[in-house]
């Protein structure tokens, strides 16, 4: 209880012990701590006896709340209430909460780029900003040179790939190596070389940090944090901090490494994947068309080679499938079939020979996954194609006369890849001047849209349409097929298309046939040896 | 497909020595995997089931990977001498089958290997 004078008039024992003074009553205002005295003295002198709410101050250490209550004859009663451990607490969840933001907006920031370079910089940019005054990334080794990212706190970051020894920052080696960071008092700041600190960094290297970047199954590379100046050494919870920030980073890099790797992987399959330029070989026609699915950016599983006779007398091999599945499995099982096939070619005047070789060699315990192809092998006869189509479990070759008729091949056989033995009936058939078989996958008939937006384009439609395309150059009919799968999608999604045209010239001279220079030697030869 | 098809699900119902798997919705490239899982599950060595029958009734839609599917289950079960059956098929299972030559592989009889008569599949 305090007087009007501002004297302590009465104090219980909580009191005593936290104001120590002069054992008497009387004591003089200087005793209380300087906010409560001036608020005392607002609250006695203040006009009808000033309200003042609850105050916060410190005595000693520790956080008050202080609540006063007056009393008629003009002493307060002062209640104070120990508030430090909720102040503590409140300010370590701010804190916690802070922390919780940066981590999410690194995380955010870090995955919004599957790009390592930007991955790389952003972790740096970050690190520098929330964690330290700057901080260098070194990134794993190529050969002998480490990629290094230099950032600073509201400077640049920049990218260099120099020739570094690791081993000259205590800690970085292992860090390098995935081992767990080394306890900041172990590393002397002053043991940091130049090349780990950023060029501008103000000052001495106070304390430094040195942590790895986990990756998912090698280690991201290593970050090093530096704080200028001796004052502001890294706390353990600032560390354990930094742990989780190289946590979500490494994440991000790993998440952004395997795209890229992904990505590259996905390249190179599909520049040797990607269906061939096709033309005039030996006096026929062929024209291909592959448009891959919208949907995603895996490889898809449809796939054609056209493989020219070793002269106009001999057949040439058109090849059309379609693999299960798509992505890097589907891939390499393309693969795989287009070089057996390459290599069966000498057998090619025997399908279903081919397609057992083939199948034998496609088997295999691990999985069931299967193709289906046609094989059509074709030779010009004077001014018509002969042709020997077989289908593998394939939707069969349609044939579209002159007549505008459209005829499905009646050739059927299995699939390969699956079953121990596969069997196959090809047909024979020739084409007149001016009329073209066309191959296709199931991309094609299954396309799903028209009117009612979920309906399959399906085989007969496809027959219907095309009717109306007799005398079409192989390269039209090609480009005709895949706008009418296109129109009757509308906006719909769809998966691989692949469309073949195998063409007999309609004038039935060699030189209407395309004009590279290989068609017209052997046509050169083909005069000569009629 | 995004067809409000019923979405995929497999009911599976063992008798004494015939398990009936009942397929329903979509059997494609994001479904496969489920069906083979769940047979290779039911089916361990030593088995007392003689019969496999996987039911289309209520089957939507079946694209390549689903037969792929339809191959392992059969290649599971044959090795297991367990017969396969495939019932209900909706036409669009039949013409499949049927273009890529798997109908009389997928349901031929089990061979008499240990006495037990498989003359029932297909």
């Amino acid at each position: 209880m305090v007087d009007r004078e501002g004297r302590i008039v009465e104090a219980n024992d909580a009191a005593r012990v936290l104001l120590p003074g002069p054992a008497g009553d009387d004591r003089a205002s200087e005793d209380l701590p300087d906010w409560l005295a001036d608020a005392h003295r607002r609250m006695v002198g203040g006009p009808g006896g000033t309200h003042v709410n609850a105050l916060y101050g410190t005595i000693g250490e520790r956080l008050f709340e202080a609540h006063p209550t007056p009393s008629s004859d003009g002493d307060v009663v002062w209640w104070l209430i120990d508030d430090t451990d909720r102040r503590l607490a409140e300010a370590s969840l701010r804190s916690e909460q802070e922390r919780a933001a940066i981590l999410s907006e690194v995380s955010s920031t870090l995955l919004s780029s599957m790009n390592v370079a930007h991955c790389t910089e952003a972790t740096a940019r970050l690190a520098a900003h929330h964690l330290a005054d700057a901080a260098v990334l070194v990134s794993p080794a190529q050969g002998r040179r480490f990629p290094l990212t230099h950032a600073r706190a509201g400077g640049p970051v920049t990218q260099a790939v120099r020739t570094v020894d690791p081993a000259t920052v205590p800690g970085l080696v292992e860090a390098l190596q995935g081992f767990p960071p080394a306890p900041t008092q172990w590393i002397n700041p002053d043991d940091i070389p130049a090349w780990a600190i950023p060029l501008g960094f103000a000052g001495q290297v106070g304390s430094v940090i040195v942590t790895q970047l986990p990756g998912h199954s090698e280690p991201n590379g290593a970050l090093i944090l530096l704080r200028a100046g001796t004052g502001r050494a890294f706390t353990e919870g600032e560390e354990a901090f930094t742990r989780q920030f190289a946590a979500r980073a490494g994440a991000a890099l790993s998440a952004a490494r395997l795209y890229s790797e992904q990505a590259r992987v996905t390249a190179t399959l599909m520049r040797d994947l990607l269906p061939p330029d096709l033309g005039g070989v030996h006096g026929v026609e062929y024209a291909g068309r592959y448009r891959a699915a919208q949907d995603d950016q895996r490889i898809g599983g449809d796939f054609y080679d056209v493989h020219p006779g070793a002269d106009p007398t001999r057949e040439s091999l058109v090849v059309l499938g379609d693999v299960a599945g798509k992505g890097l499995d589907a891939a390499v099982l393309t693969g795989k079939i287009r070089n057996s096939l390459h290599a069966l070619l000498p057998l090619a005047h025997d399908h279903e020979y081919v397609l057992n070789l083939l199948n034998a060699a496609l088997l295999t315990s691990h999985h069931t996954r299967f193709a289906t192809l046609v094989l059509a092998s074709a030779r010009r006869q004077a001014v018509r194609v002969r042709l020997r189509l077989t289908s593998a479990g394939h939707p069969p070759p349609l044939v579209v006369r002159a007549d505008g008729r459209v005829e499905e091949s009646r050739t059927s056989g299995d699939l390969v890849g699956a079953m121990p033995t596969v069997s196959a009936r090809t047909e024979e058939t020739d084409l007149a001047p001016g009329e073209t078989c066309l191959l296709y996958t199931d991309g094609i008939t299954e396309a799903r849209g028209g009117p009612l937006g979920r309906e399959l384009y399906g085989i007969e439609r496809l027959k219907r349409d095309l009717t109306g395309c007799a005398g079409m150059p192989a390269e039209a009919m090609v480009e005709r097929v895949h706008m009418l799968a296109a129109q009757w999608l509308g906006r719909g999604r769809h998966d691989d298309m692949a469309v073949v045209a195998i063409g007999a010239p309609k004038s039935g001279a060699p030189t209407v046939v395309n004009g590279d220079t290989r068609p017209r030697n052997t046509h050169q030869r083909q005069r000569r040896n009629p | 497909m995004t067809t409000p098809a019923p979405e995929f699900g497999l009911v599976v119902t063992l008798m004494p020595n015939v398990l009936i798997v009942e397929v329903t919705g979509d059997l494609d490239h994001s479904t496969r995997d489920r069906l083979v899982r769940t047979v290779v599950t039911h089916l361990t060595p030593g088995t007392v089931v003689r019969r496999l029958r996987l039911d289309f009734e209520r089957l939507t839609w079946i694209d390549s990977t689903g037969l792929s599917a339809l191959l392992m289950v059969h290649r599971h079960a044959r090795a297991l001498g367990v017969g396969l059956r495939l019932d209900s098929r909706p036409c669009f299972l039949d013409r499949l089958l049927d273009l890529t030559g798997t109908s009389a592989y997928l349901t031929a009889p089990v061979e008499a290997v240990d006495g037990v008569s498989g003359s029932e599949a297909g």
